[in-house]
Order: structure tokens, then sequence, then C-alpha cells
């Protein structure tokens, strides 16, 4: 077996996606028009298949404080914070994410995925015990499986499961992480963080929850779901990033525990990646203050979520049980699936299509968001897409 | 509970869970034999686990290939 024969599994899944009219892997955006158009594959189309939940990516604030920051402090960091030097303004960034969250220590990582990794390869070794959702993101997944910790899987949103799962683990329960997320980004689900909390204040653990797609949308002041569910309070750590709602890129890990702040000597995904650069500190730092005084953007997007989803229920579309920005349309046949994905392109709307084993129950998925930078005209562009194509491809209530 | 009671008992809740009759073994492999993806193999093992009163943990699962190497995991822990 040679060295390269690992890829033959990549190799025939690249000829099959090649194969098919559009390859759903490469989408070319060849002109990003607004945050909430562009230029795919020749065509002006909207994009609602993105996570710029708020619309920020083109908010004239962040775009200056972004040139500001590149024309006064350079391109970027060129190394990590531990051996290269911490820039002031990442200081700025972690001290505004704790006042944000009323939390008293924040961390920021590069990226949303090393902030995963840096926080579980931290927290975890080999001697300990992780219980994850089964429908948890990759990288948690991946931040798990590095620390050499022990990984249980429960099943997805599961309380009653994570409660069994504990109370099997005994005396190690009460020392065991939690990971759970707090909107599920191919769904559009949310956790019942509620439940979570119940299962380890009795059983005992320690609860990190990602945030990644919930930040900005829930709570009062946009911290997540866990404000919305009022437990900022029951919950350890949460985790996050910057490249959804907050229209940059980088992530972050906040705390009331102050062993946050020893992470930077433990974790290696953080001491050895370069830090953000500044200009990206300086757009996150303003959009960090646009969530702050969001009500309006947030008002904006769930108004949108609500509309599409409602449209969805009226077409008798296989969707999830509850409104979020993020609506994912559930297919039995992969091949279906494909063929709408495909259709709803050429009509205009990129969408995400999400096939196994990616896709949550062995299924196909049409992932659709909205964000508050859609107008209602868009969203109801998005809508008669959507019904023209069902009712060609014989699907939901129009088949 | 010998071993070939486990497989046969672990193929009955994979019938229970999918809904149909399966032509399995000891031999037959969750992912190719199953015909299981990935995410439900989780899914699936979530209730082997709530079916045998045992919780299994990642690096054992990561051995499993087939029925008889589940059982096999599902027998050590459960005399642990």
């Amino acid at each position: 077996m040679s060295l390269f024969s690992k890829f033959d599994t990549a190799a025939a899944l690249e000829s099959t996606l090649s194969s098919m009219p559009v390859n759903p892997t490469s989408i070319v955006i060849s002109k990003v028009v607004s945050a909430s158009e562009a230029i795919v594959n020749g065509r002006a189309t909207i994009m609602a298949g993105t996570n710029n939940y708020l619309g920020l990516t083109f908010d004239a604030d962040c775009i200056s404080a972004g040139q500001a920051a590149l024309a006064e402090t350079g391109t970027g960091t060129t190394g990590s914070r531990m051996a290269n030097g911490t820039y002031k303004e990442h200081l700025q960034l972690e001290d505004e994410l704790a006042v944000f969250f009323d939390l008293p220590h924040a961390m920021v990582f590069s990226t949303g995925y090393s902030a995963n990794l840096g926080i579980l390869t931290a927290l975890l070794d080999a001697d300990d015990s992780v219980l994850l959702d089964s429908e948890g993101h990759a990288s948690l997944y991946d931040g798990c499986r590095m620390s050499g910790a022990k990984i249980y899987r429960f099943k997805h949103n599961d309380p009653e499961g994570l409660a069994k799962r504990l109370s099997r683990l005994g005396e190690k329960a009460k020392d065991a992480l939690i990971v759970v997320e707090g909107l599920y980004s191919v769904r559009g689900d949310c956790a019942p963080l509620k439940e979570f909390v119940d299962v380890k204040a009795q059983y005992g653990g320690i609860l990190l929850v990602d945030e990644a797609h919930s930040l900005g949308l829930y709570g009062e002041n946009g911290r997540g779901l866990v404000e919305e569910y009022d437990l900022m309070d029951d919950v350890d750590f949460i985790v996050g990033t910057f490249s959804k709602s907050l229209g940059s890129i980088g992530g972050f890990c906040v705390s009331k525990h102050p062993q946050l702040k020893l992470v930077r000597y433990a974790s290696r995904p953080y001491i050895f990646t370069a830090s953000p650069s500044p200009s990206v500190i300086a757009t996150t730092r303003e959009a960090l203050k646009k969530v702050q005084q969001g009500q309006g953007l947030r008002e904006k997007v769930w108004r949108n979520a609500k509309h599409l989803y409602e449209a969805f229920v009226e077409l008798g579309l296989d969707i999830g049980p509850t409104v979020s920005p993020v609506i994912g349309v559930s297919f039995q046949d992969r091949e279906k699936a494909f063929s709408c994905w495909q259709d709803l392109l050429s009509l205009g709307i990129y969408t995400n299509l999400i096939l196994p084993p990616a896709a949550p129950d062995g299924g196909s998925l049409i992932r659709c968001s909205v964000t508050a930078a859609h107008s209602e005209a868009q969203v109801d562009s998005i809508i008669s897409a959507f019904k023209k194509v069902c009712k060609e491809r014989n699907v939901g209530r129009l088949s | 509970m010998d071993k070939n009671a486990v497989v046969e008992k672990l193929i009955k809740l994979l019938e229970g869970s999918l809904g149909k009759s399966l032509v399995l073994s000891k031999d037959s492999t969750l992912l190719g034999d199953a015909g299981l993806e990935s995410i439900q193999v989780i899914e699936y093992l979530c209730e082997v686990e709530d079916a045998f009163d045992v919780v299994v943990d990642e690096e054992s699962l990561s051995r499993v290939s087939t029925f008889g190497d589940l059982a096999s995991v599902v027998e050590r822990i459960s005399s642990e």
C-alpha cells in the first residue's frame, strides 16, 4: 500500500462529484455584490446558504475599522502571541468579549476550529471523560479526539441519554466534560439547554456550549442560547466563532473559571498558531458593538426566518419543528435533493447541499439560511424558487 | 449471555430501529453489510448502550467493524 493509496476513496468521490452537472463542492463565487447577493457561475444569485446571520460582512463601520487597522498596523502579526507578542488590540477584544458576556475571562483564537481544538485539548487529557452530542461539529469531535480523553457520544439533543451515560460513569461523572452546541447549523434545531443543565445538576459534570451559530441571534444582548434561556450561571465554558454573525474570522472562549487564563500555557493549537491579524481584530471589535446594539438586526433576521419557515411549512417540506434562520430541508432521495439544489441554483438561489455521510440520519439535506441583510423581496424570491422547484420535482405538498 | 446471543440481540436491535428484517451474522459489517451511514452507526450504538446498560468509549468502537467485534466490546465492558 503506497503513501498515496489512501487518496483512492477521495479520488472516487471527486470523480462522482465531477460527473454531476454542477459539482456542489466547486461552486465559484466570482463577485460578492453585497451581504446577500453574489455572482455565482456567472449569474446574479441570492445567497441563501451563508452564516452571515446579521449581514455584517458589508457593514460600513466594520469595513472602515478594518481598513484603518490595515493602514495603521499592517497586514498580519506574522506569529503567535506566545512567541511573537500580543498586540494591544488582541487584549482589547478579549476585554470587550468579557464585558459582552458579563463573564470575567475571555480568550481569542485565530479560527473557530482552533478555538474548539485549543480549549478541548487543554481541558481534557487521557484520564478524563467527555460526553459529546452525536451531531456535534467536527471541530468538537476532533478536539476531543486530540485530547486523548475517553469519548462517549449520546443521541442528538437527548438529555435522558446524557443522564444515562453520566449515571453509568459513576464517580467519574462529576468531572466529566459535557459538550453541546446552541443552534445546530445543519437542521437549525436548538439544544434543550435547560434540560442539559438539569442533568448536570443531578449528576455533576462541566458544561461547555458552542454558540458558533447562535451568537448574535439569541438572547436580549445577542450572547446566544445560554442567555436566551437565562443559564449564564449554569454553563462553565462558552466557545464560539467570529466567522458567522460577526462576519469576520476567529474564535473565542469565555468562562467564569479563572483556569481559562492558564489555557494559554496549555493549549498547543493556541501556542502554535499565528494570532489574528489587526484588520480581523478591528472588524470583529466593530461587529461586536453592532451585536450589542443589534436588536434591530435581530428583529430583521427573525422576521425573515419566520417568513421563510411559514412558507416552507405551507409547501409541506420536511423541516424541523422550530423557526430558525437556518432551515434544513430533508430528502430521503439524494438524487432528488441534488436535482432540487441544482434547479435552485439555476434560478439564482444559492443554498447548501448536504449529502451522506455529512447529513444527519443518513439522509440528504438542502440547507437554506436567511439573514438580516435579505430584503423581504429577496426572501419572496427564495420562496418562489422553492415553490417552482418543488412543483417540478414533486416535492412536498405540491407533489 | 454468550457471544452468539449478544450478536443476535445486536442484530434484533438494528432490525427494530430500521423497521425491517436483515440477513446478518457475526461477520457482517455495520457500515458495509448492514448499510449504515456513519451518523446512523452513532445512533445505533447509543441504542446498544441502553439495551446492554453499558457505556462504550470511542476508542473501543474504533476497532469495531463487524457485529462480532461489537459483541466482544459489549461483553468486555459488561464484565468490567
